[in-house]
């Protein structure tokens, strides 16, 4: 594989992408119930509500340190592996990139520290609007990677001048299609997936009888409910995206004549491998997003019924649900992203030309590295978040500051306090 | 205004290396200022809350340079450069992770390897900086030996600003808030504060020979402006002279962040090809980017007086779990 600098280039960045989005959804899907949480645990000065507050903002917390690392390694191997990309489209493609990096991200993090230092250190209020601008600033830098990634599919607003994409249309850059389009299902989609979460977790506790002030109980009916909610929009947001296909992006004809576009696709062909995955991937999230929707409609039946939350064999039901959004989410993406080939710019740049002219080794050692680093980092992040969940709200790295008696790491007796 | 993107990718850099020059400094520093496990636990807390803060201004800059800059990249990226790149990265996951993981799981193992991670992922970062601006500045060759002696004095004035970050953060906090019994005193900051003049003298010593392989034929820099080079280069040595004679926390806070601020800015003495973005790209991310301007500021400047304190030993980044918790069981809290 490594002989193929774009093979690899293309699976590592699968594969990253593909990651990166796994954490990326919690984040989304997390963020609006931690603000609605904090908001009523403030409104109400309510303790226990802030301690169930505590216990999902950790979650979130373990699953953003995923998101970072991840984020990076993507930004980087962008550079790294996509040099022609940005060779002719930098100035179109990287500014939404460069926004998110500076308008979202940075505030994004800077907040969240504040958020996470600033538990008994600032008003309820100011503590609460840090969330709010986190919360905010999440979906502003999924929105403008999206139009970044909507450019790719759906180039408009950009003339090409000398061989380079400039932005003639700032605001038809930033109301694409392509892009609008996939940050309502996006945002819809990470919903459910965090609804699901939601939901399982708190299964998990009922069913071991868990449930301090109530919060798990809580937590079911807010989880079922989001799924509820989130489960229509995201099949008519999804549904929608499909007006897009078979449509000629505006600045088609601009780089390459529609002969030459016909040839290049009509040499890729149908049926490359890329193509069965992006298939796969199609009916992956559709059988994914039926299978959620009968959850979805047992849960409200067995909730009309009062058993939401008390009826074990849905409570076991529950837990496994999250397997299904997570699944659709790379199903999604593998789907979207494989049907813009062959091009990387659709009409304009093929990924063949888009690929930086590696060495073999530099493949070999770049692939390696951020793979395993990736597999590494990955799963003990999984596998923290699965035992934070777990262990509940007053293990939780949020949990309120335990007290030492001793000076030494080993043998101290840690005294709660709140 | 064509110089206003330049202007604020510099801001960004330069803000990058005086603030993330703290944490880093302080982690490659670890193995010599924390040797008990309390110590390590301090020298983590002080470092920990303050690198959310100090990375996403690197963050912020890759993205400019992405946006507004994309011929740059190539210069960072071609020939031994990429490898350099490559390792830059790789140190900064390391150190990222063990920060992000250490406290999450409680057994000594864990936290070895997690303190491994920091402290060999703070070397290569800083390490690899110095590669960067020596290979920049050498015409895209790495391993000249200007290269290297660029790097280790780059790496000795990480070490400096960490050392006087840490004679301030790593003084205890206050018994009564944190209800720590340990001792009031702080020998890691006191040694902290010593080293400062030692590094000092280091990094002159090591800024000479450098200075004196430019003036030496053959293995100097080929730069486009050889006068900015030195005056920009004499901005550190005379921080560290000053240093030298001095130790302690108060001044060397001060020119140790000089003296890391000028590394940045001696790639000023290359004529880096920057383009102009062109303006459809300037509105765009200007339009975006100056509104939220403020909140960057504001968050900055909170998050960074909430840390000024001294580092408390209990939070987020520093207290493991509790032992004796089993899933599922919830212990009562008072
Ligand atoms: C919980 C996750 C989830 C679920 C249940 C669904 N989707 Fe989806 N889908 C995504 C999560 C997702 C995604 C990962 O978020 C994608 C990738 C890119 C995007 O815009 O959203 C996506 C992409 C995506 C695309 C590709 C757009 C393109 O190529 O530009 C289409 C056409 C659909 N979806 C349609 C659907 C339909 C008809 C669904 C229901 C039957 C559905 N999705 C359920
Ligand atoms: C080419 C694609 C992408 C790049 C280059 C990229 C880059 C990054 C970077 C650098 C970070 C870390 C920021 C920090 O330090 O705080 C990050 C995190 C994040 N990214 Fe991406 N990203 C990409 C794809 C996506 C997609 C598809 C989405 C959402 C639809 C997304 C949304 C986010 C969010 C919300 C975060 C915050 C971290 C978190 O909450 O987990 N990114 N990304
Ligand atoms: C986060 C979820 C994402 C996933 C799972 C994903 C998945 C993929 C896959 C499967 C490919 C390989 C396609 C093929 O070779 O057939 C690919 C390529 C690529 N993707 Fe994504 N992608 C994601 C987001 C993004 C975003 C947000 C951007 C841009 C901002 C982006 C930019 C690219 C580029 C530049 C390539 C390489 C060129 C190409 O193959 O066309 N991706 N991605």
């Amino acid at each position: 594989m490594f002989e193929d600098p774009l093979l690899s280039a293309r699976f590592q960045f699968a594969l990253t992408a593909a990651v990166h989005y796994m954490f990326v959804a919690f984040t989304l899907g997390l963020a609006p119930y931690i603000l609605f949480g904090q908001f009523r645990a403030t409104l109400r000065r309510d303790g226990p509500r802030m301690r169930a507050v505590r216990f999902w903002g950790g979650l979130y917390i373990i699953n953003y340190a995923m998101g970072i690392l991840s984020g990076i390694v993507m930004e980087l191997q962008l550079s790294l592996n996509w040099s022609g990309l940005h060779e002719m489209y930098g100035y179109a493609f990287g500014a939404p990139l460069a926004i998110e990096a500076m308008g979202a991200f940075f505030v994004e993090s800077t907040f969240l520290g504040l958020w996470i230092f600033g538990w008994d250190r600032m008003g309820k209020w100011a503590h609460w609007c840090c969330f709010l601008v986190v919360t905010t600033t999440a979906y502003a830098s999924a929105y403008w990677v999206l139009v970044s990634n909507g450019f790719l599919k759906h180039p408009t607003g950009i003339s090409i001048e000398d061989g380079e994409a400039v932005i003639d249309d700032v605001g038809a850059m930033a109301a694409n299609p392509s892009a609008l389009l996939a940050f309502t299902h996006v945002t819809f989609s990470a919903l459910l997936l965090g609804g699901a979460v939601i939901a399982a977790a708190s299964a998990y506790h009922l069913r071991r009888g868990c449930d301090p002030d109530g919060m798990y109980q809580r937590g079911v009916r807010h989880g079922t409910a989001l799924l509820l909610i989130a489960v229509l929009p995201t099949v008519i947001s999804g549904g929608l995206q499909f007006i897009m296909y078979g449509q000629d992006p505006p600045s088609s004809g601009t780089t390459y004549s529609a002969e030459q576009i016909a040839a290049i696709e009509e040499g890729y062909g149908e049926l490359s491998t890329a193509h069965a995955l992006g298939i796969s991937g199609d009916m992956v999230m559709m059988l994914s997003w039926a299978l959620m929707l009968l959850v979805g409609m047992l849960s409200a039946g067995v909730w009309a019924f009062r058993g939401l939350g008390r009826w074990r064999w849905h409570l076991r039901l529950l837990a496994f649900v999250p397997v299904l959004p997570y699944a659709a989410s790379v199903g999604g993406w593998v789907f979207r992203e494989t049907e813009r080939q062959p091009w990387t710019v659709r009409h304009h740049l093929t990924t063949a030309d888009a690929v930086t002219d590696m060495s073999p080794l530099m493949a070999t050692v770049s692939f390696s590295l951020f793979t395993s680093a990736f597999a590494v980092l990955g799963t003990v992040t999984a596998w923290l978040l699965v035992r934070f969940a777990r262990l509940g709200p007053n293990a939780g790295p949020l949990a309120p500051p335990r007290v030492f008696d001793q000076d030494d790491e080993d043998g101290r007796t840690p005294v709660l306090r709140l | 205004m064509e110089i206003a993107p330049a202007l604020f990718l510099t801001g960004l850099i330069v803000g990058y290396f005086v603030l993330a020059g703290c944490d880093i400094g302080l982690g490659m520093a670890a193995p010599y200022l924390a040797r008990t496990p309390a110590e390590r636990r301090r020298l983590v807390s002080a470092i920990a809350p303050y690198f959310l803060g100090s990375e996403v201004w690197l963050v912020g800059a890759v993205g400019v340079v992405a946006g507004l800059f994309p011929s740059l990249k190539d210069v960072l990226f071609e020939g031994g450069m990429w490898a350099v790149s490559t390792v830059l990265l790789t140190g900064w996951l390391m150190r990222d992770a063990g920060l992000w993981l250490r406290a999450r799981v409680d057994t000594g193992a864990w936290r070895s390897v997690c303190d491994s991670a920091l402290v060999s992922g703070s070397w290569l970062l800083a390490l690899s900086w110095g590669l960067i601006i020596g290979g920049l500045l050498s015409g895209g060759d790495p391993l000249t030996p200007f290269s290297l002696v660029c790097a280790l004095t780059v790496a000795v004035l990480f070490l400096l600003r960490g050392a006087a970050f840490g004679a301030e953060r790593l003084v205890p906090a206050d018994g009564s808030a944190s209800g720590h019994t340990g001792p009031a005193t702080a020998p890691e900051a006191d040694q902290a504060a010593w080293a400062t003049r030692v590094l000092a003298r280091t990094g002159l010593a090591t800024t000479a020979v450098t200075a004196a392989l430019v003036a030496f034929p053959g293995t100097g820099p080929a730069v486009d402006r050889p006068l900015l080079l030195a005056a920009v280069a004499a901005v550190p040595a005379t921080a560290l002279a000053i240093t030298s004679g001095l130790s302690g926390p108060h001044l060397s806070r001060h020119t140790s962040a000089v003296a890391i601020a000028a590394v940045p800015l001696l790639a000023g003495a290359l004529n880096l090809p920057l383009g102009t973005p062109p303006a459809g790209t300037l509105l765009l991310t200007g339009g975006a980017i100056l509104p939220v301007l403020p909140l960057m500021v504001v968050g900055q400047v909170a998050l960074h007086r909430m840390l000024r304190r001294p580092a408390d030993d209990h939070g987020f980044f520093v207290t493991p779990p509790p032992q004796d918790s089993q899933p599922g069981r919830t212990v009562p809290v008072s």
